[in-house]
C-alpha cells in the first residue's frame, strides 16, 4: 500500500520547481513521554540469543540530544521462560544474551519504571528469504537514479506483511519500505529503494522483516509522519502514532514505541 | 427538531397545494381580464439568449426575469403599458404595448460596449437584487471573469469565484473551492445541467471551464431553490453559450500556458446554431526535470448545438470532454478528466407553462500507470440522469417550479492490473457500486405584497444503494473498533458477508428538504432577506486531504456511511446607494451538517475496498459574516469582499470509553479561514487601455504542528550481523498536538493586469486585445505547506516551507472575428 505514497510525493515534486526553504518555526514542547524501541530480530541462520531494547523519552522537536531512560526493569516472558534485559554501559540500552526466539510464539514485554508498569504482547513472525537483489542505473522517475529491488517470494497462503530496511552511507536515515501482499498474493515481491545520491561502489545493507498486521499498520503511520509533510494540500492531518505498549498502572501516561518480533533476512549489497 | 421539520414540511405542502388549486380561481374570479405576455430576450448581434434579463412594467410595478433559456412570461390585467427590458451591460429597451390578448414578444438588446462614455437614461432602477427573495447568490458573466488578473494571465472561473465573499480554497494551485466553510466535495457543479465531478485541471492551476464558452454563472451559497439537490454546501450553475445564430464567428486566445479557439455560427439561419470550442495547454510546461521525456498537459472540448423546431419547441445538445495527462519518463502516466453529454428539450405547453426535459450522462475517469512497480489502476464514476422541470408562470405575483429527476450511479472504485508481463501485481477489481437517486420537488415564488416576497419549496429525495454487491457484516454493526488498551481506532474484521443481487436494495434513505427564502423591501433601495435550506448529500468523496486530489474516489452512502444532512439559515441586508452606483450586501450564516465523516488516524484510502472500516461519523458546523461592497458604474469599478467565518468538525466517541477524533473536541476543518479579504478592481482608462488589480489577504490554512520528537531505532551496533554491518541509525519521529491547532502564515498577494485594445480597422472585422499581467507583484512567498523532516545528509530536524509561486508575469492575446 505504501506505493501510493509515491504518488503524493510526486504531486509535490511537480510543484517543487517552485521553492523550498528551511525556515524557523517556534514550536511548543509537550511534557516528556517514555519511548520504547523493542524490536526482536531473529536473523535467518543465527540463534538470535543477543537482543537489545532501547528506552528514551520525547523532547523538543529541534533539540539535538535525546534523553535516555535508565534504571528500568525490563523483561520478556514466553510460555515458560523469563528473559531479563540489563542496562549496558550505553545509557538507555538494555541487553539480553540468552534470548530464545521461536517462530509463531507469543511473547510479553514488561517494563517497570518509576512504579508504573508497561506491557505489550506480540507474536514472532516468519519471513521468506531473499531470492535475488538487482539494481539498475536508469531507475526512478527521472530514469537517472540508482534503483535497487530486493526480491523474495510471497507464500500463497496467508496475508503477509513486510518491512524492508535499506541502510546506505549516502543517507543519514535508514529507509523503510513497508507493504503487504494484497496486490501480489503468492507472487514474487520486492522491496524498492531509490536514492539519487547512490553511486556505483556504494554498499547497501538490506534487511527483510516478516511483521504482524498490527506492526505493519504502525510502521506505515510512523514512517508517513517521519519523512513527509505536515499541513499542505495533499497531506493528511498528522497525528500522534500509538504503538502496542500499554501503561497498565496509569493508562493516560502512555508510552510511544512498539514491541515487535520478526524473523529477518539480511544481505549486504554492493552496487557495481 | 424532527417534529418541527415535519410541521414545516406540512405547512409548505398545504401552501403549495393551495396555490395549485387557486390558480384556476384566480383567473376566473378576477374582475378584470388577464392576459399573458411571453417571449425570449436575446443579444441583438448573436441572438444568444440572455439569462436573468429583467422585464419590467412600470405602470403596475410588475416584473419578471428570463429563465435559463431566455424565456419570460408575465400575466397581467388587460391594459396599455410601457415595457422595459434590461440586462447588465446592455442598453435598456423600452416599448409601448397594448395588451388586449395573449401576446408573444421577443426582444433583442444591444451591448453597451463602446458607448461607455454615454449616459444611458433609464426610468427604471435596476433594483431586482433588492426585491427578489433570492439571497446568498453570486453571479458572474464571462466578461467579468476575464477582467480579473490571474496567475500566468489565463482567465479562470474558479479564480474569479475566489474573489467573492464566502468562497475560499486551500491555496495556490489547489483544486476545488470551499463555500461557507463547506468541503470541496459539497459543491454541486453543473455545466449545462450536467454534473462535473472534478472542477480542476493540473491539480488546480486551472479550472475545467473554458471562459470563452460561458454565458452565465451563478453560485448559490444559501437559500438554494428546491430544484437543486444532492450536495450539501453550494450549487455552481454554469450555462454554455448556444452559439451565434446570426453569423459565423471565430474567437480565441494565445497565452503562455494554453491556447483557445472557439467557432460558432448558424446552421440554419434563425433556427439552429452551433458552438465548438477547444482549449489545450502546451506540454512540458510544468515539469522542468531536465531533458527527460516528461509531459504534463490538459485539453478540453466544449460543444453545443441547438435547434428550434418551432415557436414552442427547442432542442439543445451539449457536451464537454476534458483530460489531464501526466507522463514522467513512461514510468508514470496519469490521465484523468470529465465527460458530459446531454440532450435537452424545451417545450412550451402554454404561454404560462415552460418545460425542460433533460437526458444527461456524465462521468469522471481516473487512470494511472506506474510502470516502476508494474501497476495499472483505473477508477471512476458514471451517472445517468433524467430530469423533467416545469416553470409555471401563474400570475405576475406567483411562479411555480416543479419537477422530477432520477439519477443512476455506477461507481468503479478501482481496477488494478499488472502493467507488464514481469509485474508481480495480480489483477483485482474492487467491487463495483451502484445507486439510484430519484427526487421530486415543488417550489413557489410569490409576491405577497408590494414589499414582501417569499419563495418556498420542498424537495423529496430518495436514495437506494443497489446491488450487485457483496457487503461486509460486522460484530455489533461496527466496522471500526476502538482498541481501549492502546486508545486507537482500528479496522474491524468482518464476521460475515452478504451478497446482494442485481438492483437489490442494500440500504435506502428518504429525506424531506424544505427550502425557504423571503425578502422585505424597506424602501426603493434597501431590503432585508432571510433564508433557510436543508440539503442532503448521498455521495461522499473519499479524501482526507485539505484539497481534493484527482485520485480521490466518490462513494455512495450505504448502511454504514450515512448521507450528510445540512441545515443552513442566513439573514442579509441589501442596499443600493448613490443612484445604484454602489451596492452593499451583508449576510450572516450558520450551518450545521450531520453525518460528516472523518478518517481514523493513518487511514489508507486508496484501493480500499471497505471504506467503512476507516471512517467515523461526525458533524460539522460553520458560521460567519460576509460583506460585499460593489462599485457598479464609472471608470473605476469592482468589489471588496470580506468574510469572517469559522468552519469546524467534531467526531466524538460513540460511547464513553472512546476518545473520538481529537478527544471528541471541536477542531478546525482543513479549510477553516477566519479572515478572508479580497479586493477586485478594474479601471477603464480609455478605449485602448484597461487596468485591473486584485488583492487577497486571508488567514493561513490550518495545520497541525509537532510538539515534540523521539527516536525510533537502535543507536549503534545491534550485533546481529557481525562487525561489518554499519551502526544502526534511529529515525526521528515528530509527535503531534491537537489536530489543526495552528495555521500557516497569512496568505496574501497582489496581482495587476493591463489590457491593450489596438484601434480596430473599421473595414476589417478582426478585433484583438493584448493582456499583460503580473501575479503576486511583490513576490510574497506564500506557504503551501510547512513540513517537518530529517535532513537526509545531516540527520537533524528541520522545518521546510514550500511556496509555489513567486512573481509570475503573463501575457496573452485574445482575438475575435
Amino acid at each position: 500500500m505504501k506505493r501510493y505514497k509515491i504518488l503524493l510525493i510526486l504531486f509535490l515534486t511537480l510543484f517543487a520547481s517552485s521553492c523550498e526553504e528551511v525556515i524557523d518555526v517556534n514550536l511548543e514542547t509537550a511534557a516528556p513521554r517514555l519511548v520504547v524501541y523493542a524490536s526482536i530480530e531473529k536473523q535467518k541462520g543465527s540463534t538470535g540469543s543477543e537482543q537489545k531494547i532501547r528506552l528514551s523519552t520525547t523532547t523538543g522537536y529541534f533539540d539535538t540530544v535525546i534523553p535516555t531512560v535508565s534504571g528500568a526493569d525490563v523483561r520478556i516472558i514466553n510460555s515458560d521462560k523469563v528473559f531479563n534485559f540489563t542496562e549496558t554501559s550505553n545509557p538507555g540500552e538494555y541487553k539480553c544474551a540468552d534470548f530464545d526466539p521461536n517462530i509463531g510464539e507469543v511473547y510479553v514485554l514488561t517494563i517497570v519504571l518509576n512504579g508504573e508498569t508497561y506491557t505489550a504482547t506480540e507474536t514472532l513472525k516468519s519471513v521468506s528469504p531473499f531470492t535475488k537483489i538487482e539494481h539498475k542505473n536508469d531507475g526512478g522517475f527521472s530514469a537517472k537514479e540508482i534503483e535497487i529491488k530486493a526480491y523474495f517470494n510471497d507464500p500463497a497462503v496467508d496475508d503477509n506483511y513486510y518491512m524492508v530496511k535499506f541502510k546506505s552511507g549516502v543517507s543519514a536515515i535508514p529507509f523503510y519500505d513497508i507493504f503487504d501482499d494484497s496486490f501480489t498474493q503468492g507472487n514474487e515481491n520486492f522491496g524498492l529503494y531509490i536514492n539519487e545520491n547512490l553511486k556505483p561502489g556504494n554498499t547497501v545493507d538490506i534487511t527483510l522483516f516478516g511483521i504482524s498486521k498490527r506492526y505493519f499498520e504502525y510502521m506505515r503511520k510512523l514512517t508517513a509522519i517521519a519523512g513527509s509533510a505536515s499541513g499542505g494540500p495533499f497531506a493528511t492531518a498528522p497525528a500522534t502514532v500509538r504503538g502496542n505498549i500499554v501503561n497498565t498502572t496509569n493508562p493516560n501516561n502512555f508510552a510511544f514505541g512498539y514491541f515487535n518480533l520478526s524473523e529477518t533476512d539480511y544481505r549486504k549489497y554492493v552496487i557495481e | 427538531m424532527k417534529f418541527t421539520l415535519k410541521k414545516t414540511s406540512l405547512v409548505l405542502f398545504f401552501l403549495l397545494t393551495h396555490l395549485l388549486f387557486s390558480q384556476e380561481n384566480s383567473v376566473g374570479s378576477t374582475s378584470k381580464q388577464k392576459f399573458t405576455l411571453s417571449g425570449i430576450v436575446s443579444d441583438k448581434n448573436t441572438k444568444e439568449t440572455l439569462i436573468g434579463a429583467s422585464v419590467f412594467i412600470p405602470e403596475i410595478k410588475s416584473s419578471a426575469l428570463t429563465n435559463e433559456y431566455g424565456f419570460y412570461s408575465i400575466t397581467i390585467p388587460k391594459g396599455s403599458y410601457t415595457i422595459q427590458i434590461s440586462y447588465v451591460g446592455y442598453t435598456t429597451v423600452s416599448e409601448r404595448l397594448e395588451l388586449d390578448k395573449i401576446k408573444k414578444m421577443d426582444f433583442s438588446l444591444a451591448q453597451e460596449g463602446q458607448q461607455l462614455e454615454e449616459v444611458i437614461v433609464t426610468n427604471e432602477k435596476k433594483t431586482s437584487n433588492i426585491k427578489k427573495p433570492e439571497m446568498s447568490v453570486n453571479k458572474l458573466s464571462g466578461t467579468a471573469i476575464k477582467k480579473i488578473p490571474v496567475v500566468l494571465g489565463e482567465a479562470d472561473v474558479l479564480k474569479a469565484l475566489l474573489t467573492l465573499p464566502g468562497v475560499t480554497n486551500a491555496g495556490e494551485g489547489q483544486s476545488g473551492f470551499n463555500v461557507r466553510g463547506g468541503g470541496a466535495d459539497q459543491n454541486l457543479i453543473l455545466l449545462d445541467e450536467a454534473t462535473i465531478f472534478n472542477s480542476s485541471h493540473v491539480f488546480g492551476f486551472f479550472s475545467v471551464f473554458n471562459p470563452d464558452v460561458i454565458k452565465d454563472l451563478k453560485l448559490y451559497k444559501g437559500g438554494i431553490p428546491a430544484r437543486f439537490g444532492g450536495r450539501a454546501s453550494s450549487v455552481l450553475d454554469i450555462y454554455q453559450k448556444d452559439g451565434n445564430k446570426n453569423a459565423f464567428g471565430v474567437s480565441g486566445g494565445i497565452g503562455l500556458v494554453s491556447s483557445r479557439l472557439l467557432l460558432e455560427g448558424p446552421i440554419v439561419k434563425d433556427k439552429s446554431s452551433f458552438l465548438l470550442a477547444g482549449r489545450s495547454s502546451y506540454a512540458h510546461l510544468f515539469l522542468k526535470l531536465a531533458d527527460n521525456p516528461n509531459l504534463a498537459y490538459f485539453y478540453d472540448l466544449n460543444t453545443k448545438i441547438n435547434y428550434k423546431l418551432n415557436q414552442n419547441n427547442n432542442l439543445f445538445l451539449s457536451g464537454y470532454f476534458g483530460r489531464d495527462v501526466f507522463s514522467i519518463n513512461d514510468s508514470f502516466v496519469n490521465t484523468y478528466g470529465n465527460t458530459t453529454l446531454n440532450l435537452r428539450w424545451n417545450h412550451l405547453f402554454s404561454d404560462q407553462l415552460f418545460s425542460n426535459l433533460s437526458l444527461i450522462y456524465s462521468d469522471y475517469y481516473y487512470g494511472l500507470d506506474l510502470d516502476l512497480i508494474g501497476f495499472l489502476w483505473n477508477s471512476g464514476i458514471k451517472n445517468y440522469n433524467i430530469k423533467y422541470d416545469f416553470k409555471n408562470y401563474i400570475s405576475d405575483k406567483t411562479k411555480l417550479n416543479y419537477g422530477v429527476s432520477g439519477i443512476y450511479y455506477d461507481f468503479n472504485p478501482g481496477i488494478i492490473e499488472p502493467s507488464n508481463a514481469t509485474s508481480g501485481i495480480t489483477y483485482r477489481a474492487l467491487d463495483k457500486k451502484f445507486a439510484f437517486e430519484p427526487s421530486v420537488y415543488i417550489d413557489a415564488d410569490q409576491k405577497i405584497s408590494e414589499n414582501l416576497s417569499v419563495s418556498y419549496g420542498l424537495r423529496y429525495s430518495l436514495f437506494y444503494r443497489l446491488g450487485n454487491s457483496t457487503v461486509n457484516i460486522y460484530a455489533n454493526n461496527q466496522p471500526v473498533v476502538f482498541n481501549i488498551e492502546s486508545q486507537i481506532y482500528e479496522k474491524a474484521t468482518p464476521i460475515d458477508t452478504k451478497q446482494y443481487g442485481n438492483n437489490k436494495s442494500i440500504a435506502n434513505y428518504t429525506n424531506l428538504e424544505p427550502r425557504f427564502a423571503t425578502s422585505y423591501q424597506l424602501n426603493e433601495n434597501q431590503s432585508i432577506k432571510a433564508s433557510y435550506n436543508r440539503m442532503t448529500q448521498y455521495l461522499q468523496l473519499i479524501s482526507n486531504t485539505a484539497s481534493p486530489t484527482p485520485l480521490d474516489v466518490w462513494t455512495p452512502s450505504d448502511q454504514y456511511i450515512k448521507p450528510q444532512i445540512l441545515d443552513q439559515v442566513a439573514v442579509g441586508y441589501f442596499k443600493n446607494f448613490s443612484n445604484d452606483a454602489y451596492s452593499l450586501e451583508i449576510e450572516s450564516f450558520y450551518k450545521k451538517t450531520k453525518n460528516r465523516i472523518d478518517y481514523i488516524d493513518g487511514a489508507d484510502l486508496i484501493a480500499n475496498e471497505a471504506i467503512e472500516q476507516i471512517v467515523l461519523n461526525g458533524k460539522m458546523r460553520a458560521y460567519g459574516l460576509e460583506v460585499l461592497l460593489r462599485k457598479n458604474t464609472g471608470k473605476l469599478s469592482g468589489w471588496i469582499a470580506y468574510t469572517l467565518s469559522r468552519s469546524e468538525q467534531q467526531t466524538p466517541g460513540r460511547n464513553a470509553t472512546e476518545t473520538g477524533i481529537n478527544n471528541g473536541n471541536w477542531y478546525r476543518s482543513g479549510y477553516d479561514k477566519l479572515h478572508n479579504l479580497s479586493i477586485t478592481s478594474t479601471y477603464e482608462h480609455s478605449k485602448k487601455w484597461n487596468f485591473g488589480a486584485n488583492f487577497v489577504l486571508q488567514t493561513g490554512q490550518p495545520i497541525t504542528l509537532p510538539n515534540g520528537q523521539y527516536e525510533y531505532g537502535l543507536n549503534g551496533l545491534n550485533g546481529l550481523n557481525g562487525p561489518n554491518e554499519p551502526n544502526e541509525q534511529p529515525i526521528t519521529i515528530p509527535s503531534y498536538g491537537l489536530r489543526n491547532g495552528n495555521s500557516l502564515p497569512a496568505y496574501h498577494h497582489l496581482d495587476v493586469s493591463a489590457t491593450y485594445v489596438p484601434k480596430s480597422n473599421k473595414k476589417r472585422t478582426w478585433r484583438g486585445e493584448w493582456v499583460f499581467s503580473i501575479y503576486n507583484l511583490y513576490g510574497r512567498k506564500n506557504a503551501a505547506s510547512i513540513s517537518f523532516r530529517q535532513n537526509e545528509t545531516s540527520g537533524s530536524n528541520e522545518a521546510v516551507r514550500l511556496s509555489i509561486f513567486g512573481i509570475v508575469p503573463g501575457i496573452s492575446y485574445n482575438f475575435k472575428m
